[in-house]
């Protein structure tokens, strides 16, 4: 009895125990908490009239409660308000961050056109600029109609955007028991649920992105493109062949999916687009050049290569110089924000984007100078350039002694990859953009897989993988894998895309211009009027003595 | 010509999907991958500049 009775004492002990527990937390937490009501009654402002007597020269006075917007001014200042505030505060900054990143990207066209056209000659400018400048209306209307759609129509909400929910359909297709992503199904025209402000941010800065990789083109068919065959090439360049990879990329297509799918790290990872961008207009590039067939006077009949130097060294320097300030939105704007899921991390990448660059530069230079004996100015300036794209895909992932070791190779590489294409396949390309573009391009996306550190958080995931980015070097290879799978599909699927589609257009409108309008320059023919109609031209120019005079006869005959 | 250059290339991309489902090791899959940019690279350059290069301007 007495046993029985010390149970019940004990029984009663812990029920005690474990009511008092459940009634102190709620009470503990609500003490916690704060109410509307504190908010009402514990914070006020500066009054108004001491700053319309005083003014605010030490901006104390300047963006403080006051500032907060209410909902109801007769219930006062709330919580909700006060929450609301903070996340429009952030999506705000991130909006401002993005479209700012995206007008510097916008100006690289002219970084873009410059260059290209300081590198060709003097009779061809018109022409080349006239590209250089329809890249943008024409490539914008088309990635307006259906690029964007079919690129980031199926995306996974953006969150450092305020979620962009209507871009909510992947065409995905089963195959092998896997689910393979192909294109975004929302957004053509930007019309219905997709007029959206976050996805207008998102819109305008992939835009620029696509018109990056149509300008591209120009550069290496330059001096021997029919203007009307470029309009239709950069039309389809912009509406389906660019979208579909970036779709594949960064859209939430098979290739963004390949670590969740196959578990190879965290699926192809291009953080700004040395692949999507870069590599697609030099793949494209090459296509297309390779269709052309190079400049009369550019070969020999021996096959030897001529150099056709470009007319002003002064437009080259200048144009990669807006090309490098330009790059500081290309790589730091792609986290799409400057607040929340590791956004703080633009200070890295703008570094590692600096760093790259000058690396890449010095690499050509360097180079250059020691099997050449002078100092190269255009390939100093295509060293840049190269260390730049090479470092647009891992620049957020690497630190910058990655960036350094991956833009000083980029710079090397650039210089042997021009002399490859002259000499080798003998594919003439007057700006070195396969080589600037198309293989440093395929370089930065290998180097993903090679340096990523995994150290970068962009909100704990990426791709749907948890944790961070890592390359071999860091210990994971299924990373380089994806990042080959990559590489395999520019090189396999983007060029066989771009090479029937211009074929097409050979076919219907003819790709290459009239020899007697290239000996004469493209300036008069092709656009009616010359670039510089005060100077003398040289028509006839650099060719090449003995065989091109007569090549170019047999030509004109 | 042009259409086995393009066959070529895209036979490249093909070797290495498949080699995802092939191998399950990363140092399989990476091999397999690079074979396929290989036979890609020998499609694009090897074969179809092999025909322009053979109609090129400068020839004539």
């Amino acid at each position: 009895m007495k046993l029985i009775k010390i149970k019940a004492q004990l029984l009663l002990a812990i029920l005690g125990v474990g009511m008092a527990l459940c009634f102190a937390a709620p009470l503990k937490a609500r003490a916690a908490t704060l109410t509307d009501q504190d908010v009402v009654s514990g914070i006020s402002g500066p009054k108004t009239d001491d700053i319309a007597a005083k003014g605010d020269p030490g901006a104390d006075l300047t963006g403080t409660v006051n500032d907060v917007t209410m909902a109801d001014s007769k219930k006062g200042l709330t919580l909700a308000d006060l929450a609301n505030q903070a996340g429009q505060n952030k999506i705000a900054i991130n909006f401002v961050w993005t479209l700012v990143t995206g007008f510097l990207v916008m100006f690289m066209q002219a970084g873009f056109a410059i260059l290209e056209t300081g590198l060709i000659r003097a009779k061809n400018a018109n022409h080349t600029m006239m590209m250089n400048f329809m890249v943008y209306g024409l490539g914008l209307f088309a990635y307006y109609v259906c690029g964007f759609a079919i690129q980031m129509g199926g995306c996974a909400p953006i969150a450092n955007l305020g979620g962009t929910y209507s871009l909510n359909h992947e065409h995905v297709l089963n195959l092998f028991g896997k689910p393979w992503g192909l294109f975004g199904t929302k957004g053509f025209f930007l019309h219905g649920a997709t007029y959206d402000v976050g996805v207008m941010v998102l819109f305008l800065f992939q835009m620029v992105f696509m018109d990056t990789t149509t300008t591209i083109v120009t550069g290496g068919c330059a001096e021997r493109w029919k203007y009307s065959a470029f309009c239709v090439s950069t039309i389809g360049l912009g509406a389906v062949i660019y979208p579909l990879f970036g779709n594949w990329a960064w859209g939430g297509g098979w290739l963004s999916q390949l670590g969740a799918n196959f578990g190879l790290g965290h699926g192809y990872c291009d953080f700004a687009g040395s692949g999507v961008v870069h590599a697609v207009g030099g793949i494209t590039a090459c296509a297309v050049a390779m269709m052309l067939g190079p400049r009369i006077g550019k070969f020999n009949r021996d096959g030897s290569p001529n150099a056709i130097p470009g007319h002003d060294i002064v437009l080259v320097l200048l144009g990669c110089f807006i090309l490098a300030f330009g790059w500081f939105g290309f790589n730091p704007g792609s986290t799409l924000g400057a607040s929340g899921n590791g956004c703080l991390r633009i200070g890295s990448i703008a570094v590692n984007t600096m760093l790259a660059g000058c690396t890449g530069s010095f690499g050509a230079l360097l180079y250059m100078w020691m099997r050449y004996g002078k100092p190269d100015a255009s390939m100093a300036g295509n060293g840049l350039l190269a260390g730049l794209v090479a470092i647009t895909a891992p620049s957020g992932f690497v630190d910058p002694l990655g960036a350094a070791i991956i833009g000083w190779i980029a710079g090397i590489l650039v210089c042997l990859s021009v002399e490859f294409f002259d000499r080798v396949p003998k594919i003439d390309d007057p700006v070195g953009a396969i080589s600037v573009h198309g293989v440093n391009g395929l370089w930065g996306v290998l180097s993903v897989g090679l340096f990523a550190d995994g150290r970068s958080d962009y909100g704990g995931s990426w791709n749907g993988v948890n944790g961070s980015v890592k390359g071999l070097f860091y210990g994971d290879a299924g990373q380089l894998v994806a990042q080959l799978v990559g590489i395999s599909t520019l090189v396999g699927v983007i060029f066989t895309l771009s090479f029937v589609w211009n074929w097409i257009v050979d076919v219907f409108v003819g790709q290459r211009c009239n020899p007697k309008a290239e000996l004469a320059g493209l300036d008069i023919p092709e656009m009616g009027a010359l670039c510089y109609p005060d100077f003398q031209l040289k028509t006839h120019d650099y060719v090449a003595a003995g065989s091109s005079e007569a090549s170019s006869a047999s030509v004109l005959k | 010509m042009r259409l086995l250059g393009i066959i070529m290339v895209m036979a490249g991309w093909a070797i290495t999907v498949s080699g995802l489902f092939i191998s399950s090791h990363n140092l399989g899959r990476a091999i397999i991958a690079c074979v396929g940019i290989g036979v890609s690279v020998i499609g694009i350059l090897g074969v179809l500049n092999s025909y322009y290069l053979a109609r090129a301007i400068w020839k004539k």
